[in-house]
């Protein structure tokens, strides 16, 4: 005892008449220490854990629990295809069957991080831009490769005009970047007939970051202005044999010289046109662009354990979303907890200053 | 951990006999070793000689039930003793004055007379100066000065701050010692 308060003949006297207790009461409380009053345990408090020590328990293994499930989850899904990589093998394939088809189509493949010289993307790329038997057709590509420096830029644009020069083609416009921001653009019109072979050599140039096909029927076109000018002709012909007789009296004959003046006009008119739309038919315009990681901003193909990491992370984020929901909805009944906690507690305590006044 | 190892100082802790270093002490060394202090905590609590010895027996009693419960690195045993035994206490001081209550509805009061007057076992002066103190005060000087506890086991104890503890502790010996002083000038 230590309090400056207390008297050294008050302390004395409280300490010396320190109670003591008495026999019956020590042979009392002596019985409960004799092994045939120990108290049959419930089961439920062999499994009990203090509070303290149950969080200590519960909270790592659920942490534990938590960042293996992530592990677990990250492995598995690092084996799946991306969602990426699923879409751009669905889009290949109804492109595939929509140009089979003859119909038109602008099909979008991504093969975002796919190397052209991947053996599995080669064969879907190469049908989609087959032309169609002996009909008349628009093919127009857009590919984007992806080399590795500006080197590799002006190299594989010179390899691509030399190609498109081998194939019997020309280029439209070329444009072509080095150094920092390297990049090629080049438009290049190459035979049909040689579109498969020019596209398979512009793949090879680098990594094919995008391609995009689409092929335009012109068959329908063609034949109409054939059919046109089937007709255009058989008039021409026929106001000819009428002009060469003599019975026409002036207004008629002036008349039909003037039908006979538009209707050459206009077969001039549908023989451009049905050139034009044959030699549309006969070259392909590939519009080609060549860029660095630099300028493109791919990121590079993920390895395995990248995926993993990846997928790991995005579950353990998932899971604090998650916990957080949930912490967010028990907070208020927590709340009130703590509340009628606090509540009860302050009325033991002012209870108990009421018991203890007296 | 021992109990030993707890022990703070200037606080005096009960020598409990331990068969070796790692072995936890047994009940039965604890309640011999803790009687007189959980008994006369007790009597300083309720001031009847008798109640005291029921309440020790209740608490010794509920002690032994949780025995098992108990965690030597939360405290001492004698502190773990003490807390029951004012649990124990408190709930005879509810059951007290609900039958205070019932006497005083039907007029009998002789029964609580003879309640006051079962304290015994102190100096003329030292119980009439008792008699003074409310429960409350009675309590922090078993506690601090009889059984040598120190400001912080008796705070945590009775669930409240050590200065809490120290000013009542202040307040209760003016008064002890006030009427004291007052029996010597009698």
């Amino acid at each position: 005892m230590t309090s400056p308060d207390l008297s050294p003949e008050l302390a004395a006297l409280l300490r010396s008449s320190r109670p003591t207790a008495s026999a019956e009461l020590r042979a009392r409380v002596r019985r409960f220490g004799q092994p045939a009053s120990a108290p049959a345990e419930p089961v439920w408090t062999r499994l009990r854990l203090p509070s303290q020590r149950a969080a200590l328990v519960v909270l790592p293994a659920a942490a534990a629990l938590a960042i293996a499930s992530a592990g677990v989850l990250g492995i598995a899904r690092s084996d799946a295809p991306t969602p990426q990589a699923a879409r751009d093998a669905s889009t290949a394939t109804a492109e595939k069957g929509a140009l089979q088809s003859g119909e038109s189509a602008v099909p979008d493949m991504p093969t975002q991080g796919v190397a052209a010289q991947d053996p599995a993307i080669a064969p879907a790329i190469s049908p989609a831009i087959a032309p169609g038997d002996d009909r008349a057709q628009r093919i127009n590509a857009t590919m984007t490769v992806e080399v590795e420096n500006s080197n590799g830029v002006s190299s594989s644009a010179q390899k691509a005009l030399d190609l498109t020069r081998r194939l019997g083609g020309h280029v439209v416009s070329a444009s072509v970047a080095t150094g920092q921001g390297a990049n090629a653009s080049l438009t290049l019109r190459v035979p049909v007939t040689r579109v498969q072979e020019a596209i398979a050599g512009l793949s090879a140039l680098g990594t094919i970051v995008s391609q995009q096909v689409s092929i335009e029927d012109l068959q329908t076109t063609l034949d109409q202005l054939e059919r046109r000018e089937r007709s255009v002709r058989a008039q021409i012909a026929l106001l000819v044999a009428r002009l060469d007789s003599d019975s026409l009296d002036a207004e008629t004959r002036a008349r039909f010289e003037s039908r006979l003046k538009n209707l050459r006009t206009e077969l001039r008119s549908l023989r451009g046109g049905i050139a034009g739309t044959n030699a549309e038919a006969r070259m392909a315009t590939i519009q080609l662009n060549v860029i660095t990681p630099e300028t493109s901003g791919v990121v590079p193909t993920s390895s395995r354990l990248d995926r993993t990491l990846d997928e790991a992370l995005n579950v353990l984020v998932w899971e604090g979303v998650v916990t957080l929901a949930i912490i967010i909805v028990a907070a208020p009944f927590a709340l009130l907890l703590l509340a009628v906690w606090f509540g009860n507690r302050f009325y033991r305590r002012r209870e108990e200053d009421r018991l203890l006044a007296i | 951990m021992t109990p030993s190892r707890r022990r703070r100082s200037g606080v005096h802790a009960v020598s409990i006999e331990v068969p070796s270093r790692t072995a936890a002490p047994t009940f039965a060394s604890v309640a011999e070793a803790c009687l007189d202090d959980v008994y006369g905590y007790l009597l300083y609590l309720t001031r009847n000689n008798a109640v005291a010895e029921d309440l020790t027996g209740e608490t010794f009693e509920a002690a032994f039930r949780r025995w098992r419960r108990f965690d030597p690195r939360r405290g001492t045993p004698r502190a773990w003793l003490l807390a029951i035994a004012r649990t124990t206490a408190l709930d005879w001081f509810r059951a007290d004055g609900r039958r205070r209550r019932r006497e005083e509805r039907v007029g009998a009061t002789e029964a609580r007379v003879a309640t006051q007057e079962a304290f015994e076992g102190f100096s003329p002066v030292l119980e009439a100066g008792l008699r003074e103190l409310s429960a409350g005060e009675r309590e922090v000087v078993a506690l601090r000065v009889v059984l040598e506890l120190d400001g912080e086991e008796t705070a945590r104890l009775l669930g409240i701050s050590p200065t809490a503890v120290s000013t009542r502790l202040h307040r209760a010996l003016a008064k002890l010692e006030e009427r004291m002083r007052h029996d010597d000038v009698a």
